[in-house]
């Protein structure tokens, strides 16, 4: 500093100076002292700021698609942890794993921060004023029919704006895409109950029978079916509920499940019409389908015991009433709507329909009620793009290249589309693949509506509000960009909206008086909304189907032997994984797998007695080929799982995405069949068949069990009891 | 202290709380876990990570054993050899165990871990010298030792990662043993809001994270010796007696039915958590 000229004693005098000319314009008095500004001291700051008060606002949960409220706790301006909002139906204050880790998505080191053009290989950081006009630029002179836009479940003020931007372009090419997505389950009970998703109360079942649904893990709403589980293990006079899970591959819900039967991969469904003939009470055209399903011909194909169907069919006619579920093991085949149907049949047949299956009531603003995402779109939009259909292809929420089997070719499919945009929270794998990559604000930075797709007791809208101020300045809420793209085309018709929070207050009051509004001012009813975090409506409600058509079930016969490929891979969805678009919060990457306790890493879930004839133990690499391709990870001998069987968890084995993700595991989409189930067009994701062969490699497999298992040694550590032995009726 | 002095007067430096001259009055801070409803889902676990600024330890640490989850689901299977675990796992939320007569305190070279008034098995960082005995001698094997310095190792709590630790914990250095403290710092702030109103905290007033969160309520926490409260209610139904190490309800045969027990109580550590048993239905 003294080299350049510069004295520090100088530099004080000036700054004296401009600070006593502030000072002196008030004829000697500072601006404090006459009153023109005051001082606050820090320790009463800003609204709702009180210096090491924790203060909770309402919100919303975008970690997966049910949609529980949140009461985020911040302090000092950040957001420190997220617990569950008491007053929502869904979740009733109570949250996940995976939805906790959402503070680690917001404060994730390898967030996108600026818009990033290609150049290249590489990504060069530009305007925001330059993204938007390049994409002006690239969309003239091309009609909508050649844009297509990818994007994960929407609903509320994002689904309008969204559909309106498409509007203003002239596209209907919106492909609605979600890897894991009940999409068979959802079009089985539209065609057996009348509507995709009824309200299934475990807590007023008796029995429940689930067909590889797990809903204490990933399946729809886990939090809230978690707590009905609660009530229906309570149940009522200590009659507790009693839960049989039938799958291949245990999951989180198999695990507690009363009994628990492995079943070959892919007879659910004769299971299911074995138990109904079994039960003996149907009539007319159910009774002349399973008339051929005898125990001894179910048990054949099943692998199921015959003394263990019989004991079923008793259970569930001895207490009613129980609930059926159809889940995502019993979907993912080519007859995946086949088995899906006869599963939902065992409702009708056991009279749970309108008891445990019931109404549900849907959003009075159909606008706004979710697109669900299916993979049947993908694979449309896979084949426009490979077919050279379209020119612009936008992504957002989305990772098709990541979570689609290569076969699929979407990488390659998208090479095809001239300008690519995607909308990101990560370079992850599809962004690599973008022309433009626009870098979005965490959800608990950005503004929205949401409405679930399962709806717990009642109709309702989720209001997501920031929980702090933006932690990048470069980074934009999707709201915002789609409002910024539709005035390019809509000018006049969006001026009045500076941004999308003025876009959603105003929608929102617009609409007061539905909304539970009418009679207070618009200040308030915005001010008790965003508190609130929940608007709670009465919706219109569809009746459900009391009978079922039998029609159409036609389960296929047992399938051949395959000597090349003797092994069914059933790839695994965890709970806090999904489908890998959050395996880059540290979180849920050292949250051990309930089942096995491996942590930050793939395993290969093999029965024992399988890898004893094949010589196989613990932490041998071994190669799982398909006809696709081969993937190699550590063996872990798990119990729970057919010996026919083997099961990789989805959700690690990224090429990219971030420091967290990167390089741990392997990514077993990669390696899936591209087949369909034949009634809806969902990827058949069970179908695929393996063979697996050692490598000779051994690893040490890291894990919260140690080394040898857990094993309780004699002691009393983890009790098991069987009803008969404990009296419930007097507990607390 | 001289060992004479310490084996004379031995019942002044080590009994079980609580003793006739010190009652627990007016909290003992307890839990009962009921693994009928627990479903291994750890929701738990994860706010234990985001309420008490747990280090992501990594891949490579925790193969080491180096893992810092205060709260852990241990998973157990049937060891009967039968193809299949047919009657699913058993489940099993692990923390400190908040024990009365606690096996680590007595070993503490500086008495840096010990009790409080209210019932709690504390530990204060900055007298711990790292010695890792109150490790070695935990039964339960949830105390945590932290062999790196966690807020300057890489990709622990990079840049803006760091502004989510909860200021109302402390985050420790190397050299440092730590454990469950039945979030401490919750029932603090708890019971400095009841004392401002001349009372002590009611029911329901303060939670602990895990029990926040759990899903399925399986967790209750609470002050044992209030009435009202639920663990007191749960402890009294199930007949399980804190200062005990042989439960009368179980008589001779060991058992009753009665759901509730505590681990490894033979050992006399009188553990403050209570488990309730695990029920798989007979009829299927």
């Amino acid at each position: 500093m003294m080299d350049s000229g510069f004295d520090r004693r100088d530099f004080l005098k000036v700054m004296g100076w401009g600070g006593a000319a502030v000072a002196l314009t008030g004829c000697g008095n500072t601006s404090v002292e006459d009153g023109r500004e005051t001082v606050v001291s820090y320790s009463e700051p800003a609204d709702y700021v009180i210096p090491s008060i924790g203060v909770y606002y309402n919100s919303t949960c975008a970690q997966c698609d049910a949609s529980c409220s949140i009461n985020g706790r911040v302090r000092e301006g950040r957001v420190l942890k997220l617990e569950g909002n008491p007053d929502s139906t869904i979740n009733r204050g109570k949250m996940c794993g995976l939805g906790q880790a959402g503070v680690q998505h917001h404060y994730n080191p390898d967030r996108v921060r600026q818009p990033l053009l290609r150049k290249g290989n590489q990504g060069e950081a530009i305007t925001w004023e330059k993204a938007y006009a390049l994409i002006a630029e690239k969309m003239k002179g091309v009609s909508g029919s050649e844009v297509a836009f990818l994007s994960g479940s929407v609903s509320g003020h994002l689904k309008v704006l969204l559909g309106n931007y498409l509007d203003s372009i002239g596209c209907k090419n919106h492909f609605v895409y979600e890897a894991i997505a009940p999409g068979v389950v959802r079009a089985a009970n539209k065609k057996s109950y009348g509507v995709e998703m009824p309200r299934f109360s475990i807590n007023k079942a008796k029995v429940v029978l689930s067909f590889g649904a797990d809903f204490l893990g990933s399946w729809v709403s886990p939090v809230h079916f978690s707590q009905q589980y609660a009530e229906f293990r309570k149940g009522v006079n200590g009659q507790r509920g009693v839960l049989i899970q039938v799958e291949p591959k245990m999951t989180l819900t198999g695990a507690n499940a009363d009994r628990w039967l492995a079943i070959r991969p892919g007879t659910e469904g004769v299971l299911a019409l074995g138990i109904i003939n079994a039960l003996g009470v149907a009539k007319g055209d159910v009774a002349e389908l399973v008339k051929d399903y005898d125990r001894a011909r179910v048990s054949n194909e099943t692998g199921v015991p015959a003394g263990q169907i019989d004991k079923i069919a008793a259970l569930l006619k001895l207490r009613s009433p129980s609930l059926v579920l159809a889940g995502s093991a019993a979907e993912g085949y080519v007859h995946g709507s086949q088995n899906a149907a006869a599963i939902n049949l065992l409702n009708h047949v056991l009279g749970n329909v309108g008891k445990t299956v019931e109404i549900t009531e849907s959003v009075p603003f159909p606008q706004m009620a979710p697109a669900t995402g299916s993979t049947a779109a993908l694979k449309s939009l896979s084949d426009g793009l490979a077919a050279g259909k379209f020119k612009v292809l936008f992504s957002y929420a989305a990772n098709p290249v990541y979570t689609s089997p290569s076969a699929m070719k979407v990488r390659e499919s998208m090479g095809k589309a001239g300008f690519k945009v995607a909308f990101a929270h990560y370079l992850d794998e599809t962004a690599l693949e973008a022309d433009l990559v626009l870098p979005l604000d965490s959800a608990l930075e950005d503004w929205g509506t949401h409405v679930p797709e399962y709806l717990a007791t009642c109709a309702q809208i989720n209001i997501q509000q920031p929980l702090m101020e933006k932690l990048h300045p470069e980074t934009r809420g999707m709201g915002d960009i789609l409002l910024a793209l539709l005035k390019q085309n809509r000018a006049d018709e969006y001026k009045g909206y500076e941004d999308y929070y003025a876009y959603m207050r105003n929608a929102l009051l617009k609409n007061k008086s539905a909304l539970g509004g009418a009679k207070i001012d618009d200040e308030t009813f915005w001010n008790e909304t965003l508190s609130r975090g929940i608007i709670k409506l009465e919706g219109p409600t569809t009746n459900l189907a009391s009978k079922t058509s039998v029609a159409g079930i036609n389960l296929p016969e047992a399938a051949e032997e395959n000597a090349d490929y003797p092994m069914q891979l059933i790839p695994a969805v965890s709970a806090s994984l999904r489908d890998g678009r959050h395996t880059n919060q540290p979180w849920l990457q050292e949250s051990p797998d309930p089942l096995t306790t491996i942590v930050w890493d793939s395993w290969v879930e093999i029965h024992p007695k399988k890898a004893a004839e094949m010589h196989i133990v613990e932490g041998d690499i071994i190669e799982v080929t398909s006809r696709n391709g081969s993937i190699k990870a550590q063996a872990y001998l798990f119990p729970g799982i057919h010996p026919e069987a083997v099961s990789i968890p989805l959700g690690r084995g990224h090429e990219a995405m971030g420091r967290y993700a990167k390089g741990f595991g392997v990514n077993p989409f990669q390696i899936m069949d591209a087949v369909y189930d034949k009634g809806t067009g969902e990827l058949a994701m069970n179908e695929t068949r393996v063979k697996i062969s050692k490598t000779g490699q051994r690893v040490i497999v890291v894990k919260d069990e140690g080394a040898v298992g857990g094993k309780q040694m004699g002691k009393k550590i983890a009790v098991r009891v069987s009803t008969d032995e404990v009296d419930l009726s007097e507990e607390v | 202290m001289s060992v004479n002095n310490l084996l004379e007067n031995w019942s002044q430096f080590r009994h079980a709380h609580p003793v006739d001259d010190k009652p627990h009055d007016p909290y003992k801070w307890a839990m009962s876990i009921d693994l009928d409803t627990c479903t291994g889902c750890n929701a738990c676990s994860v706010a234990c990570y985001a309420e008490n600024n747990l280090p992501v330890v990594g891949k490579e640490k925790f193969a080491h054993g180096q893992v810092m989850h205060w709260m852990r689901i241990e998973r157990y299977w049937d060891e009967d050899g039968r193809d299949f675990p047919d009657q699913g796992a058993q489940f099993l939320p692990m923390m400190c165990q908040q024990c009365e007569a606690a096996p680590c305190e007595t070993v503490c070279p500086v008495a840096a871990t010990n009790h409080t008034a209210d019932g709690l098995n504390s530990q204060i960082y900055n007298r711990c010298i790292g010695s890792r005995y109150c490790s070695a001698n935990c039964p339960f094997k949830v105390r945590y030792f932290n062999w790196y310095d966690y807020p300057t190792t890489d990709n622990v709590w990079p840049a803006e990662m760091t502004q989510q630790l909860n200021p109302d914990v402390s985050v420790r250095g190397k050299g440092v043993m730590e454990k469950c403290t039945f979030c401490v710092q919750r029932l603090h702030a708890a019971k400095v809001a009841a004392k401002g109103e001349g009372r002590i905290v009611r029911e329901g007033e303060v939670q602990t994270a895990c029990q926040q969160v759990c899903p399925t309520n399986a967790i209750s926490f609470g002050n044992l010796v209030d009435p009202e409260a639920r663990v007191h209610q749960q402890w009294k139904a199930q007949q399980v007696e804190l200062d005990k190490d042989e439960q009368e309800k179980d008589g001779e045969h060991g058992r009753s039915e009665l759901r509730g027990y505590r681990i490894l109580e033979e050992l006399r550590p009188y553990p403050s958590v209570m488990y309730l048993e695990r029920v798989r239905e007979s009829a299927i």
